[in-house]
């Protein structure tokens, strides 16, 4: 196992002591700049990308930008579910084939599950530059990230009547929606057995459970709260956000915990299977403040390279205080469906 | 059959005329229409649907067969009585016929009207209906031969012109968000499909997978352009139809319930190409 953990890219800077961050002291932290694609090398030549389904089609538009702007250069792309593709990744390696140059995952996790197989190549270190201090990592690149929150409806409470501990939560008497099947909820609760440990999560849910509604996924938990359904759900950021957009007057806000599983961010990410300098350069492309800013703008996906616009409603990151984990280790799904199945929630 | 073979012709004809057949927007329109699905519930497809034209007269022969077949157990039952058939044959017959991938691949809705008009037969004879009612059923499931005949006919033309896809075993293609709706459009007639075939587990399989995959990759896009759309069928998708699955309604029922959520979603396709169009350049 080659586990690293949060940290690392702290340590190297010599900030681990105040760790966990809040956002806040991360972007005054020692951070390169984006770069522009004006300013990137051309790309020529061919590579295969694996594609985890994306935000609605929005990195095909990249993606087609990407190969706009390089005419010599040709993107060959298969695209799946993200926990497929990993797999195959992995398959693949133990056949002694290798048909992917490049691995763009919409979640950590299954970066995960390639770069323990050892199948990683380093990131050079003036690209994990760019990044956010919290989301450098050796073998791989976060693109953009999303926040667990909690949407709630103004008409029902203020942000003060809602705890600011996700434990603390379970003991309330609020009613609750939430979407135990959908995929970045369990990420969370991976997150949360990694903190709090399998017991206090297995209480957790069982508590949850007793007062929660049940929603198919995170935007329907998002709409739930906005018709008064439920006084608070579990759910990522930009549900909110785009609700928000399509309705302005919706009784809808967001609240965060602090330091846990509760506000997690989980980032997409790139990483390169061979060491050809092209499959480098394109991850730059990524990165670049244009891609950043773009799904920003479009996909209310956080960007984590600095200067760029934070999506817009999304309210200001100074308090916000993500808790440390390795984001690969939320591939370790299993002991999480296990728990989930035995504490009756699935 | 010559007027449900020129109105299924005069069908895709009308789409043409919006959308010229060379362009990669008609291979897209008629990929929807005729859209080829790998995973069947009764067992292989066989490659014959691949060669749709050197199928064709052992396809017509089939349903010559079983239109027969079917005729005979009619006859049978009004004559001798419910106790001369056995009505689980007509199941066996269907399913032993290679037409029944060959429409199943290339024009779902008319295939759920087979199997809706199969069951039509069985449950009338099953229930003891006069011999008037099971004729009318017999019928029903005659013109959706017929006319899934027509369909297999035609998309054999397309395919000879290469504008129909190779069925395959995996989906590697780009789905732009419009794209993606004219998809989950047609796994809703999948699921009457299914529904039709009593396959009710299979169904609701469609309804959450389609929600679950296809549909949230749109409603991002869709909230920010229609929030209340969006709300109704979340609803569709997650109450409306698996309750009426659930039910047991009849096919027409759930039929209903689809053609209800394929207009919202036809609303659904124009506002997300209004986004598409507005949407700014990467660079």
């Amino acid at each position: 196992m080659k586990r690293r953990t949060f940290i690392q890219g702290l340590a190297a800077l010599g900030v681990v002591g105040s760790l966990p961050l809040p956002l806040s002291r991360a972007l005054a932290a020692d951070i390169a700049n984006p770069v522009s694609v004006d300013d990137l090398p051309k790309l020529k030549g061919e590579l295969t990308l694996y594609l985890g389904r994306g935000e609605g089609g929005l990195y095909e538009n990249v993606l087609q930008a990407i190969q706009k702007k390089n005419p010599d250069f040709k993107l060959g792309i298969r695209r799946g579910p993200t926990a497929a593709l990993a797999n195959t990744i992995v398959a693949e390696a133990k056949a002694g084939v290798r048909r992917a140059d490049l691995f763009w995952a919409v979640d950590s996790g299954a970066i995960g599950l390639v770069t323990d197989a050892g199948l990683a190549q380093p990131i050079p270190g003036d690209l994990s530059a760019q990044l956010q201090p919290q989301f450098r990592y050796k073998e791989w690149a976060p693109v953009t990230g999303r926040i667990r929150t909690l949407p709630y409806n103004t008409s029902r409470l203020t942000k003060d009547q809602i705890p600011t501990s996700i434990m603390e939560i379970a003991d309330s008497d609020l009613s609750i929606g939430w979407a135990p099947a959908y995929a970045s909820f369990q990420s969370f609760v991976t997150a949360m057995r990694i903190l709090e440990g399998d017991d206090k999560t297995a209480k957790w849910l069982k508590k949850i459970k007793k007062r929660a509604k049940t929603y198919a996924g995170e935007l329907g938990v998002v709409m739930g709260v906005e018709r008064g359904e439920v006084d608070i759900g579990f759910a990522n950021h930009y549900y909110t956000l785009r609700l928000k957009s399509g309705k302005p007057d919706a009784k809808l806000d967001l609240a965060f915990t602090q330091n846990d599983a509760g506000c997690l961010v989980n980032a997409s990410g790139v990483l390169a299977l061979n060491d050809d300098p092209l499959a480098t350069n394109f991850m730059r492309y990524l990165l670049s403040k244009e891609v950043q800013g773009y799904l920003a703008s479009e996909a209310y996906e956080i960007p984590l390279v600095n200067g760029i616009t934070q999506p817009e409603g999304l309210p200001s990151l100074a308090n916000i205080s993500p808790p440390k984990v390795d984001l690969t280790q939320l591939a370790d799904l299993r002991p999480t469906i296990d728990l989930m199945r035995s504490s009756g929630v699935l | 059959m010559a007027i449900i073979y020129n109105y299924l012709l005069d069908f895709f004809a009308m789409k043409l005329l919006f959308k010229p057949a060379k362009t990669l927007g008609a291979s897209l329109l008629l990929a929807s229409a005729f859209m080829a699905q790998p995973v069947l519930a009764n067992g292989p497809i066989g490659e014959h649907v691949n060669h749709l034209q050197a199928n064709l007269k052992s396809y017509a022969e089939e349903v010559e067969w079983m239109v027969g077949k079917v005729d005979t157990m009619v006859s049978d039952y009004d004559t001798k009585g419910a106790k001369s058939v056995k009505t689980d044959d007509l199941i066996e017959y269907w399913e032993s016929v290679k037409f029944h991938s060959a429409i199943e691949t290339n024009f779902v809705p008319v295939y759920a009207s087979i199997w809706q008009g199969l069951y039509g037969v069985k449950m009338a004879i099953d229930n003891k209906q006069p011999a008037e009612e099971v004729r009318k059923q017999q019928k029903a499931m005659n013109i959706a031969l017929w006319q899934g005949l027509g369909a297999v006919k035609l998309a054999a033309k397309f395919q000879q012109k290469g504008l129909l896809d190779t069925v395959k075993a995996t989906a590697t293609k780009e789905m732009t968000q419009s794209a993606t709706i004219d998809e989950i459009k047609h796994k809703l007639d999948r699921v009457v499909a299914k529904f039709a075939e009593r396959l009710q587990d299979e169904a609701t399989e469609i309804v959450h997978d389609t929600y679950l995959h296809l549909f949230e990759g749109v409603e991002g896009t869709l909230i920010e352009q229609d929030a209340n759309l969006v709300e109704v069928l979340e609803k569709d998708f997650n109450v409306t139809l698996p309750l009426a699955i659930k039910n047991s309604k009849s096919v027409d029922e759930v039929r209903d319930v689809i053609s209800d959520m394929q207009t919202k979603l036809d609303r659904a396709k124009v506002l997300i190409e209004k986004a598409e169009k507005a949407r700014k350049d990467v660079f």
